[in-house]
């Protein structure tokens, strides 16, 4: 049997005091919302994540990599698979309609997902820098996160999303040691992925956020982002790259990186889904979908078979 | 290793046992079955043979790297790991305490034979298939049908 609350202030207290909400509880119609929004733009990311990630396999240099993009493909749809199921448990949308509002143009991906990888070193900036990102978003999530089931599978992705940063980091290795023209794309693509990946945190945090009140996601987006800061610019200055903002440095006197002014205007626009590439990457994931009707089809007549 | 004595094969063990698979950090490579065979010599000398789970996986060279350096870190200077194709790995070889924390710490369970595996969040025998693969070629997907949670099933 679920539990229930009788008031929204009951609910409040039982999640502030660390209680976990499972699927069968009578939880508020504001909260289920709010979760289900979230993970719906979890799964639209992954599954964004790992169409992006297959156009890469037959162009990765070498066996060893075709592998590794091989693997973080399985584990992106996997990762897409897993949460859609999670957000339809919860009887906003099926998964169905979650998937044709994406392809539609109607659903929300992350900004990452709405900007073009034109070349390999591309790739590398962004298994370094957005996979680590979005590494440090989820493990903040998983600390604090109310929501049962999400935080069990968070558990999962954030393992496989760890080894993925390991070939982000063996791939900068090659690029950093590499001859003058690696060195030369990467600070290319650096330039190209900066910006969004600090994006990626979202918005200076409102004081009134739902998903902080009910610990959907506890950790404010200018901390994380921060955490980013501090870690991956002492990395890149240590490799001998420089990040596209001339107002980067390292206050003397707390020996802590600033950034300068972010301009939030092209995070903006990947909201509306009308990112520069936005509009091929969601016509590209839609013609995914159509292309594979076909096989959706025959598993659903033999199921209708065995059912007979 | 204490120095000074001649190590032996259980003093490999005792090193690989810290050794994570990649995948599922705090799961040992011992507990899921990789190690084949450990061989130490009275000079000093160590080998290892591992077995992949699956010949295409893209972690071989991380484990292999990760187990070398445990080693060396241990003070055994040049061991030899290498990645052998017999005997072929199953879910049988993964030990109790790694099916135990498969279980607890990442909702997942393990296939051993055709016995179906308890759902490890509410322990009831009722999962069922939704997915043939989850996020690994390795894993499927089911619900629980008692408790309705989303697990992934280790073949």
């Amino acid at each position: 049997m679920g539990r229930s609350w009788g008031t929204l202030a009951e609910f409040d207290a039982f999640v502030a005091d660390g209680g976990i909400v499972e699927p069968i509880d009578d939880m508020p119609d504001e909260y289920r919302q709010a979760v289900f929004r979230f993970i719906e733009l979890h799964a639209n990311s992954e599954l964004m994540g790992g169409l992006t990630e297959r156009d890469w396999i037959p162009r990765a240099p070498g066996l060893r990599r075709k592998m590794a993009v091989l693997a973080k493909t399985q584990d992106e749809i996997g990762h897409a698979h897993l949460l859609y199921m999670v957000a339809a448990d919860l009887g906003m949308k099926t998964r169905t309609e979650m998937l044709e509002d994406l392809f539609a143009g109607r659903g929300r991906f992350h900004n990452v997902f709405h900007y073009q990888a034109v070349t390999w070193a591309d790739q590398v900036a962004i298994a370094y820098l957005v996979d680590a990102g979005a590494l440090i978003s989820q493990q903040a999530v998983f600390k604090q996160c109310s929501y049962g089931p999400y935080r069990r599978i968070l558990r999962r992705i954030i393992a496989e999303e760890g080894f993925h940063m390991r070939h982000g980091e063996e791939m900068l290795l090659t690029f950093a040691e590499g001859t003058t023209t690696q060195r030369r794309m990467f600070a290319e693509a650096l330039d190209r992925w900066w910006w969004p990946t600090l994006h990626m945190f979202g918005p200076p945090s409102k004081p009134d956020d739902v998903l902080a009140r009910w610990r959907i996601k506890s950790e404010r987006n200018e901390d994380l982002r921060d955490k980013f800061v501090q870690k991956y610019a002492t990395l890149l200055d240590s490799y001998g790259f420089t990040p596209p903002d001339p107002e980067l440095r390292r206050d003397p006197d707390t020996g802590r990186w600033v950034t300068g002014e972010i301009d939030w205007e092209p995070l903006k626009a990947t909201l509306s889904n009308l990112g520069p590439d936005s509009a091929r990457r969601v016509a590209d994931a839609a013609t995914h979908w159509a292309d594979s009707r076909w096989v959706r089809e025959a598993l659903e007549s033999v199921a209708a078979g065995v059912a007979a | 290793m204490t120095t000074g004595m001649i190590p032996t094969a259980s003093d490999v063990v005792d090193v690989l046992l810290g050794v994570d698979d990649p995948e599922y950090p705090s799961v040992s490579i011992v507990d899921l079955g990789l190690v084949e065979a450990v061989r130490a010599g009275e000079d000093g000398h160590v080998e290892v043979d591992l077995i992949p789970t699956f010949l295409g996986c893209p972690a071989l060279e991380f484990i292999a790297t990760d187990v070398r350096r445990a080693l060396q870190h241990a003070g055994f200077l040049q061991p030899v790991v290498r990645f052998v194709d017999r005997p072929v790995w199953t879910t049988s070889r993964i030990t109790a305490a790694g099916r135990r924390q498969l279980a607890s710490e990442f909702t997942v369970a393990v296939r051993v034979g055709r016995s179906a595996p308890p759902c490890p969040h509410c322990g009831t025998i009722a999962l069922a298939e939704t997915s043939l693969f989850g996020s690994m070629r390795c894993r499927s997907i089911n619900e629980c049908q008692a408790c309705g949670e989303r697990v992934e099933i280790v073949r």
